[in-house]
């Protein structure tokens, strides 16, 4: 591996046998001028109209939601990606990300606007014929309509494609009539577009069809009592022979399920940068409180169990957020490759999405772990107050929960994870058995102690991610040759997989980004950042030999067993560093600052 | 080579921000080894006038056109210039409030004189003629230097002490010939705030924030203000949710005051209110939440619910008012 | 009608301020800069919103400064305003400052100037003032309220003790303050047009300032608070009388 040159692209999953050179990845320190501009109004529109609501917002006053999501359309949030000729902005993937960090903050006003700008616009976007979309995307993009997205039903979540609703074709032909129920449907109590999955007849595979909240036979039912995001509509919907007029059909029949899993691989990353814009907020928010809390006659920004707990806040936000934008970055040059190719926009979009969907589910499991990880730090920072409901963090804390249960569970996505990996390599995408191969062989050969290694700033960190992957390749090499077709069964390893290669992927990136950033900034002004990076890889190391050991010892035995054991440990093994004061430099920023700064 | 300095009235009332001006100027006048011409513009009696030999005018020059009761910015002009022309002075002296505000740099520009608005110190002579004044907001100072010959001062209320001597300054009348154009500006009507004391001026305000709940139950802190004599005051979620007039509010992007005491009731303290109220010179802080971030910038700090102290705290000041009567 | 709206650049409104070179400036590293609030979201807006009225046909805004004030212009452009002019000169004397504004719109000629009633970093509030005499106009100062019809501006403002309410012909310079208008965010589509707006960089004319600042001071820090029990409102009012000597 060490032989690969680094380039330019990689493709989606090759993360884990190729090198990436740090100048190829988009780092969020390079937004230009436009772009902070839209990511000050996002900020603008949350502080003057959102964060004062917020209670107002959770108790379901009527009509405040809609009418907020019609002040962000007027200000034309819900347009960013939409193409301009269907009443969007035509902005890039990543600014539209940087949009949904921003108002990521937003509580439950948050989740109406991912839902609407996601799987409420996004299925006729990219799947509508001409007429589909001329007749609903800019009212979408406008916000003059709300979108909703009707996917699960009761016995039907994480299993989309075994629900019951079914569609048959009217007497006459001319209509669909829909027949099931749909729950957890977000936005349902003012969406008036929604994208329904059904089978038609007997069929195998869902189908998808548009329909508008007048059409005959849909009602809904009362809003759902929920953990938290209370202010965000969530209801069941029901169809009775809802008639659904038949070029209302979206796309082909039987093609619903690979809309709906296209859409979520959007909806996926989407996610991440939602929750990474949550977690900033959340982070200033500690900070701010730690500078102001005094106990014992100090801040409690002065101790050091508080000061560590806003260190690691930062560092796993920052490396999260590292993520998401090099995704981001992939997908929207993997996409202008399409379109250079021949492809027209939206096909290519959607495949230029499809081919880092690996990516995006490690990321929808990163971010929103890291939220849930940074909420619950805060509530403790926050004290009794964090217990309050008075104070802001109850809110924080109960809304970030459900980010790990939409979208996929991070369950369902850790097995995804490996599984697309896998499936990629039989396919013969993705060459993971020379490499496996490669580390299988230098199991047995002397370690190679890198005496040689030129000593740059980051050539220990590029060393143990090397090495990261080597210990993947190797234990993933290992279950697939013991388990062979158990291996599915296996979820305990596969889940030990996936989180290896979560910490692997985001340990790169943020290694990269620091590499970036130095180079453009001088090492000088990126200390916090070098200290993030070198503690984030430095747990990274510990948390993948356990997840390792963990699978290994599920499955294999004897010497074999022993030898892999023994290259685990070689291939996890970091250097002794000084964790506490890096972590006292990054609080100490954060402090200074008054705020999440980096 | 006289100082002079423009005094203000309100219906022939001299307030006392003019008597601060007037000693600040004299002090100067001393300091340069000239003497101190006050100038007074439209109605007043010439015994308010001769007063101001109490706070150290030698001088006054009245030009007593009526036209000149409202505030007109060329006509003011005017009339400073001829004053200063007379009395041939090379440091002129304003109030840095909206008259000497609305006059003073127009003058400044017609004489090509550096000017520093907002003052709060004399000026030192040992490095030029250096200024101390707030900037940022009163997060900093910033000493000034006054490159030119004449010199513009605009001082900041409240900020320099007024104690009446004895002494009688000389009225003298100056004509001032003005054009049409020199009231351009036509005042169509005036609606005083009556009966209650001016924010800007006031030296005792009573603030409310959120934490005073809604409007209604703003009875009991102008109960507190009136036992006071106090100016009312409010901050910006209050005013933007029209619990109170924007008028009241105060904060980076409402008024400013510098009063004697500020009492912040229910008011959270963020930087930008603070902005508005850090020239305060006595911060009392009324808040439920120990952790308000006002209380940092408060000389006296209560954790308490509004609705209860605040009768409280008017009782206590009507019973020391007995007292002291 | 055309307006001019002067625009300044100032430090965001928490930024901690932190002095360099033996306190002689200060310090700029890591300043997020804003538009002055009062000349965004009352001057501005205001302008901008005389426009979709219909009243005003050319909205310019003007600021002085270096290439670095160029975000900033920008966003106000954001906002709303057909052309903006950025005078190549780095000063904070209001004399020079006013000169060089003031000579460009003798130029031009403007019905209507607005500006904030004082920036938020020097707090001066003498630009305007200082404009109006340079150019011989007439000058309405800390406007609450600005309608304007057939060449004749009906005028708001806050006077000792009230408010007054003024007519004036056009040309006029106006300070403007709280009330004037409501604040605004820039949409996308002025975001995306500020970008396409002439933003023209004019050489200073020759002015010298008359003024200089030596140095800065920070405030020292306050005194610790002395908190006192809700009950005893008796104390508080004898500290503010004996220690405080404020009542």
């Amino acid at each position: 591996m060490n032989a690969t040159e680094p380039m330019k692209a990689i493709k989606g999953g090759e993360f884990l046998i190729r090198e990436t050179a740090a100048d190829s990845i988009f780092i969020p320190e390079e937004w230009n001028e436009e772009q902070l501009m839209i990511a000050e109004t996002c900020t603008n529109f949350l502080a003057q109209q959102v964060t004062p609501n917020l209670q107002r917002i959770d108790e379901q006053e009527e009509g405040l939601m809609k009418h907020l999501m019609d002040e962000a359309g007027a200000l034309g949030l819900l347009g960013i990606s939409v193409p301009e000729e269907l009443g969007g902005f035509g902005k890039d993937f990543k600014t539209s990300m940087l949009v949904t960090e921003k108002l990521g903050a937003g509580h439950s006003f948050s989740v109406a606007f991912s839902a609407h700008t996601g799987i409420g616009t996004m299925p006729i976007l990219y799947y509508g014929n001409e007429a589909q979309k001329q007749k609903y995307v800019p009212k979408l993009a406008s916000g003059e309509w709300k979108g909703a997205y009707c996917l699960t039903e009761p016995a039907a979540g994480s299993d989309a494609n075994s629900g019951k609703t079914r569609a048959k074709l009217s007497a006459d032909g001319k209509h669909y009539l829909i027949t099931g129920q749909k729950m957890w449907i977000t936005n349902a109590g003012f969406a008036d577009v929604f994208t329904v999955f059904a089978k038609i007849d007997e069929d195998e595979n869902l189908s998808a069809f548009i329909v508008e909240k007048d059409f005959e036979g849909l009602s809904l039912n009362t809003e759902e009592h929920k953990m938290g995001i209370k202010g965000s509509s969530t209801r069941q919907v029901f169809f009775n022979d809802c008639k659904v007029p038949v070029e209302n059909l979206l796309s082909e029949r039987q093609n619903g399920f690979k809309i709906a899993v296209n859409i979520l691989n959007l909806g996926r990353i989407k996610l991440g940068g939602g929750t990474v814009g949550a977690s900033k907020d959340v982070i200033t928010a500690s900070v701010r409180y730690a500078n102001e809390r005094e106990q014992f006659g100090r801040a409690i920004s002065k101790y050091g169990a508080i000061r560590y707990k806003l260190a690691q806040q930062a560092i796993r936000t920052y490396a999260s957020e590292s993520a998401v934008y090099r995704a981001c970055q992939n997908m929207e040059e993997a996409t202008e490759m399409l379109i250079e190719s021949g492809l027209d926009e939206t096909k290519a979009k959607l495949k230029g999405t499809e081919q880092y969907a690996i990516e995006a589910a490690i990321l929808k499991v990163h971010a929103s772990e890291v939220l849930d990880y940074v909420t619950d730090e805060g509530v403790q920072i926050y004290g009794g107050m964090g217990y309050s409901a008075e104070a802001p963090m109850d809110r924080a804390y109960r809304d970030s929960r459900i980010n790990r249960i939409f979208e996929g569970t991070n369950e369902i996505n850790r097995l995804l994870t490996v599984d697309m990996m896998l499936k990629r390599a039989l396919k013969g995408e993705l060459d993971l058995m020379g490499p496996a191969q490669k580390v299988a062989g230098e199991l047995v050969s002397i370690p190679d102690f890198g005496a040689n290694d030129d000593d740059n700033l980051f050539s220990k960190e590029k060393k143990y991610i090397a090495n990261f992957k080597k210990a993947i390749l190797m234990v993933a090499g290992a279950a697939v040759q013991k388990l062979m077709a158990q291996l599915g069964k296996e979820q305990e390893v596969l889940m030990n997989l996936a989180d290896m290669l979560i910490e692997l992927y985001v340990s790169e990136s943020l290694q990269l980004r620091v590499e970036k950033l130095v180079s453009l900034r001088g090492e000088d002004a990126c200390k916090e950042q070098l200290d993030i990076m070198r503690v984030y890889i430095n747990d990274a190391a510990e948390h993948l030999a356990k997840s390792g050991r963990e699978a290994l010892n599920s499955f294999a035995e004897g010497d074999e067993r022993r030898m892999m054991l023994m290259g685990l440990k070689r291939f996890t093994k970091t250097e002794d560093f000084n964790t506490t004061q890096a972590r006292r430099n990054i609080a100490a920023k954060l402090i200074a600052e008054n705020k999440y700064c980096f | 080579m006289s100082v002079i300095v423009l005094v203000e009235h309100t219906g022939g009332i001299i307030k006392k921000k003019n008597f601060e001006a007037v000693q600040y100027a004299a002090q100067i006048a001393k300091k340069t080894a000239t003497t101190l011409t006050a100038v007074v513009l439209g109605n007043a009696t010439n015994a308010e006038m001769e007063g101001l030999g109490a706070y150290g005018a030698q001088k006054v020059l009245h030009v007593a056109d009526t036209r000149l009761n409202d505030l007109h910015a060329r006509a003011y002009c005017k009339a400073l210039l001829a004053a200063a022309e007379k009395e041939k002075s090379k440091i002129i002296i304003t109030l840095h409030d909206i008259s000497g505000r609305t006059v003073a740099p127009r003058v400044a520009v017609q004489l090509k004189a550096g000017i520093v608005a907002g003052a709060l110190s004399i000026p030192d002579l040992e490095k030029g003629f250096v200024i101390k004044k707030a900037v940022f907001s009163g997060k900093a100072f910033a000493y000034v230097n006054i490159l030119s010959d004449v010199k513009v001062i605009m001082l900041m209320p409240n900020a320099f002490p007024a104690v009446k001597a004895e002494g009688k300054a000389v009225v003298e009348q100056l004509a001032v010939s003005f054009d049409e154009k020199d009231f351009g500006v036509k005042v169509k009507s005036i609606d005083k705030v009556t009966g209650e004391v001016s924010l800007a001026d006031a030296e005792l305000v009573v603030s409310g924030g959120r934490g005073m709940k809604g409007p209604e139950n703003w009875g009991i802190l102008e109960d507190l203000a009136k036992e006071l004599g106090a100016a009312t005051a409010c901050s910006r979620p209050v005013a933007d949710s029209h619990w109170r007039p924007h008028h009241e509010h105060v904060g980076q992007t409402g008024g400013t005051v510098r009063p004697n005491l500020y009492i912040a009731v229910g008011i959270s303290g963020a930087i930008q209110h603070l902005a508005g109220v850090n020239g305060s010179k006595t911060i009392v802080v009324i808040n439920k939440d120990p952790e308000a971030p006002f209380f940092k910038a408060a000389n006296y700090g209560i954790v308490g619910d509004a609705m209860e102290v605040l009768p409280r705290l008017t009782a206590a000041v009507r019973k020391f008012k007995e007292q002291h009567k | 009608m055309k307006i001019l709206v002067c625009i300044s650049q100032v430090p965001d409104t928490s930024t901690k301020i932190v002095l360099k070179n033996n306190d002689t400036s200060v310090n700029g590293d890591g300043v997020t800069y804003i538009i002055n609030p009062y000349d965004e979201w009352y001057a501005l807006v205001r302008a901008i919103e005389l426009k979709e009225k219909g009243i005003a046909s050319d909205i310019h805004l003007i600021t002085v400064g270096k290439a670095n004030v160029e975000p900033v212009i920008r966003k106000a452009l954001s906002l709303g305003g057909d052309e903006a002019i950025r005078i190549d000169a780095d000063s904070n004397d209001a004399y020079e400052t006013a000169g060089y504004i003031a000579a460009y719109a003798a130029q031009v000629g403007y019905d209507l100037i607005l500006c904030g009633k004082e920036s938020i970093d020097y707090n001066n509030g003498i630009t305007g003032t200082m404009l109006a005499g340079m150019l011989d106009m007439d000058y309405i100062g800390f406007a609450t309220d600005i309608q304007v019809e057939a060449g004749v501006a009906v005028v708001k403002r806050e006077v000792e003790g009230g408010e007054e309410t003024d007519q004036c012909n056009l040309p006029l310079v106006i300070s403007c303050q709280k009330g004037i208008a409501e604040a605004r965010i820039p949409n996308m589509r002025g975001i995306m047009a500020a970008r396409t707006r002439p933003l023209k960089v004019v050489e200073p004319s020759k002015i010298a300032a008359l003024t200089a600042i030596l140095s800065y001071e920070l405030p020292p820090a306050k005194a610790g608070i002395k908190m006192i029990s809700p009950d005893d409102m008796d104390q508080l009012v004898d500290l503010l009388h004996t220690e405080a000597r404020v009542i």
